[in-house]
């Protein structure tokens, strides 16, 4: 499934998605910018961004190998861990200026004990990220960002300010504004957007500046708006599971015949579903009830189920999906149970659901493709 | 109404013709390194065994299997998840488990009443319990596929073979031959790991009888046995010749696809 969608916008989008210092860092460096690497989608990214800095979603993209990493990490560490620690080790990093890890899992707190000894990154921090999604929580979460806060201002010698911070909330708002204005274009009988091309829209915006990305996006929109879109498909689909970045997994699943309309991803729903109230308070209080409270939260988040299998079965309603794809990255065991959970209940409401087990690399094509088919095959005979 | 399915696996090719709902040949080769090759080598095979002259008499054709996208004569590729679960149901009606063994791939598909595909697994780019595991433990034991089978057989006291990896297998294999262990209880046991691997395969999907076995390795009865042991159900044998079971389904399909185009 393709669109012929001929925009700069879509290219340049793609072209952030394939690599990682792609042209827009690459200026951003040029003039003298500064950029900080993260490693999970609870990184409060205005901060970064009212520190003057760009903020950048650690990939892996364009990784051969892990050969380098597997010294220090173990096998059943997830592969995209590895292949990240891996492009870490051969110096692919060098374009950061820091590096901010959470305590998102045990994989990835791995990646933070031994990139700090091993990468040669100027700035390392760890956030450490509580499990729940309570009151206590927030505040806790309050807490780290302002010592995440003060050790980039002692760091890099800047002052965050709480105009800058407001200031990088509604830029960023406007980025999610924007984003799901793209999807509501989903929700059509006829979406003027394959799931292939949505996803390299939203890896793009962790890897390009916020204002730059906007412009781009209002373009693309403009254009796709106006399109006839996509008639041709077996069954629109909603994908769940963490970080997913390679459009080429969700192209292999398209070619079968299935339309991506929406998701739960860590670049998808879960990053824009939400915006951060505007106001003139405290612009960390209100981070954080948006990051730990209010956004479709992760599965390592503990007894938020049902909330999350709420906005599953308000997101099959709204985009109209006839089956959802679960992808779990092998060892992952949060999305594992998660899997579990989402598909018991999702299939008791009639909608098929598929488990797939990937690699952070695309690998086995024919035994996704066989999946995929007979998944479509269910559903539509 | 003539017409065809073709299987292309990773081991064999076949090629099932159909005439108004009964079967009029088929055959099964071994497959080349060239899918197209090997899916006009099987259907060509099949189409001088009905006595048809040319692919022209065919009026649909379906391609299954893992070389389905380069079936060059098929109408439509369908996958061999569907097309397994509709011959093996056509052939025995009250089956609502197939557990098909493949010379790669190994699956276990769960059927409602009415012949719907309602779940699947499959195994992950692994031999574990599938046609070039027993190729490489023949290997290793110098007896020939039908040789693990007569053996199995007469396993009395089955060795433990605790790895479900080929690899790992082959050095446990290895171990037992060289403490002397007979051979036929070596045998025994390596399909008794099989049987193990698929009865945790089944497991996931939930067991509901009847069961058939599907694919190249239905036709090791010693493994047919082993899984019955463990599944701690009868399996039902199939009245035809279980290898050609994704072709016939291909080829049921493509009649229903026949039928609603005139």
């Amino acid at each position: 499934m393709q669109t012929s969608i001929k925009s700069r916008a879509l290219k340049e989008f793609a072209e952030a998605t394939a690599t990682l210092a792609n042209p827009a860092v690459e200026e951003w460096k040029r003039q003298g910018g500064k950029v900080v690497g993260y490693f999970c989608s609870y990184f409060p990214e205005e901060i970064a961004t009212a520190a003057g800095f760009l903020p950048f979603r650690m990939r892996a993209t364009g990784s051969k190998g892990t050969e380098l990493a597997d010294a220090y990490l173990s096998s059943i560490n997830c592969s995209f861990t590895r292949h990240c620690f891996n492009m870490g080790l051969l110096g692919e990093y060098g374009f950061i200026d820091g590096a901010v890890c959470l305590s998102t899992c045990d994989h990835v707190r791995r990646v933070y004990d031994n990139w700090k000894w091993k990468v040669n990154t100027p700035f390392v921090h760890m956030m450490s990220l509580p499990k729940k999604v309570e009151e206590p929580q927030v505040g806790w979460y309050r807490d780290e960002m302002v010592n995440l806060k003060q050790a980039l201002e002692k760091h890099f010698s800047v002052k965050i300010t709480d105009d800058r911070l407001w200031e990088a909330i509604r830029l960023h708002n406007e980025t999610r504004r924007l984003q799901r204005q793209l999807y509501e274009l989903r929700k059509r009988q006829n979406p003027p957007i394959t799931g292939a091309e949505a996803l390299s829209v939203m890896v793009a915006g962790t890897a390009m500046p916020k204002q730059q990305y906007n412009l781009l996006l209002r373009e693309l929109l403009d254009e796709i708006s106006q399109r006839e879109g996509n008639a041709d498909y077996k069954a629109r689909l909603m994908i769940l599971g963490g970080i997913l970045d390679d459009p080429g997994y969700i192209e292999v699943i398209e070619e079968q015949g299935g339309l991506v309309v929406t998701d739960m991803l860590c670049f998808g729903t879960k990053i824009m579903w939400k915006d951060v109230p505007e106001g003139t308070g405290d612009p960390l209080a209100a981070l954080a009830q948006y990051y730990i409270a209010e956004r479709p939260s992760c599965p390592r988040m503990f007894g938020d189920y049902p909330r999350r299998a709420d906005f599953v079965r308000d997101m099959v309603r709204e985009f109209k999906v006839d089956g959802i794809i679960g992808e779990r990255l092998i060892f992952c065991d949060l999305w594992a149970l998660e899997h579990y959970l989402q598909a018991k209940e999702s299939k008791a409401g009639g909608v098929p659901y598929l488990i797939l087990d990937r690699e952070y690399l695309l690998a086995g094509i024919g035994q996704l493709r066989t999946r995929v088919q007979a998944f479509l095959e269910t559903i539509r005979r | 109404m003539i017409v065809g399915g073709c299987d292309i696996g990773s081991a064999t090719g076949k090629a099932v013709i159909m005439n108004n709902g009964t079967i009029v040949s088929y055959t099964i080769i071994p497959s080349t390194t060239k899918p197209e090759l090997t899916a006009r080598m099987a259907m060509d095979a099949a189409i001088e065994k009905a006595g048809l002259s040319s692919l022209g008499n065919l009026g649909y054709i379906v391609g299954t299997g893992y070389g389905r996208l380069k079936v060059p004569f098929a109408n439509e590729n369908i996958s061999e998840i569907t097309c397994h679960a509709r011959g093996a149901q056509w052939l025995c009606p009250t089956v609502r488990t197939v557990i098909d063994i493949g010379g790669q791939d190994c699956k276990v598909t769960s059927i409602s009443d009415s012949g719907k595909v309602l779940e699947f697994v499959m195994n992950d780019r692994c031999a574990a319990g599938t046609g070039r595991f027993f190729e490489a433990m023949a290997r290793v034991l110098s007896c020939g596929l039908e040789g693990l089978s007569t053996l199995s057989l007469q396993g009395k006291n089955p060795a433990v073979i605790s790895s479900q990896c080929s690899v790992f297998a082959e050095s446990e294999v290895i171990t037992l031959v060289n403490e002397g262990v007979d051979l036929a209880d070596i045998v025994a046991g390596l399909h008794n790991s099989v049987a193990g691997r698929l009865n945790s395969m089944v497991g996931k999907v939930g067991l509901v009888e009847d069961v058939a076995i599907t694919g190249g390795c239905a036709k090791n009865e010693g493994l047919v046995k082993a899984l019955e042991a463990k599944l701690r159900v009868k399996v039902k044998r199939l009245p035809e010749d279980p290898q050609i079971v994704g072709a016939l389904g291909a080829a049921l399909i493509a009649r229903e696809k026949l039928d609603k185009k005139s």
